[in-house]
């Protein structure tokens, strides 16, 4: 019993959602740029 | 209240991205003096044609290669049909309408404005590049949407 709660209390892994985020914040990040020099260069 | 160490790491991140992104957007407006084009500057939509400058459309100069460029979006072209600005001008547009929203787009520019009835929009660019410019209408404002266009020749 007491064991299943220390279980429960572990931090879970959360590399891939690290990952997902960091995925997903590089795209918003080189789209942003992308436009931001477009409007520089023109 | 507990955070995981990686949660930390991507609210970081998050953090710092917003700070410069809205960075950007405030030092553009409030030390560069970028401004949205609409800005209280209105006209009578009926009466565009008699009304100072909009009676007589077309390049004005007001100092050494700087110029006011005063134009009219309109069912379907654009008025003056034909604009040659000197090259390195610097030139402040001021668009209107008299009947429609339309879209006053200088292709390869950052100039892309609404011409909204009753609104004077105002935008300013330097001429940089020689060459022929396109100016489309990028709003869709009636049959004729497709045919409205016109050309400026920077030179």
């Amino acid at each position: 019993m007491s064991r299943d709660r220390v279980e429960k209390n572990k931090e879970h892994s959360l590399k891939g959602t690290l990952a997902s985020v960091l995925i997903l914040g590089g795209f918003i990040t080189l789209t942003w740029l992308g436009v931001y020099l477009l409007f520089i260069n023109r | 209240m507990h955070i995981h160490r990686l949660e930390k790491v991507w609210l970081v991140i998050g953090v710092v991205l917003l700070i410069v992104f809205l960075g950007v957007l405030g030092i553009g407006a409030f030390a560069m003096g970028m401004q949205p084009p609409t800005g209280g500057h209105t006209i009578d939509p009926e009466k565009v044609s008699e009304t100072y400058p909009f009676n007589n459309p077309g390049l004005e100069q007001i100092d050494d290669n700087e110029y006011n460029a005063y134009m009219i979006a309109y069912a379907f072209g654009f008025t003056p049909a034909k604009m040659e600005i000197p090259l390195g001008a610097k030139v402040h547009f001021q668009v209107t309408s008299p009947d429609v929203v339309h879209g006053f787009q200088i292709t390869g520019t950052t100039v892309n404005l609404m011409a909204i009835p009753g609104e004077v929009n105002h935008y300013t660019y330097t001429f940089d590049k020689p060459g022929e410019y396109l100016v489309l209408c990028n709003e869709y404002c009636g049959a004729g949407h497709e045919f409205m266009a016109t050309t400026i020749i920077v030179k």
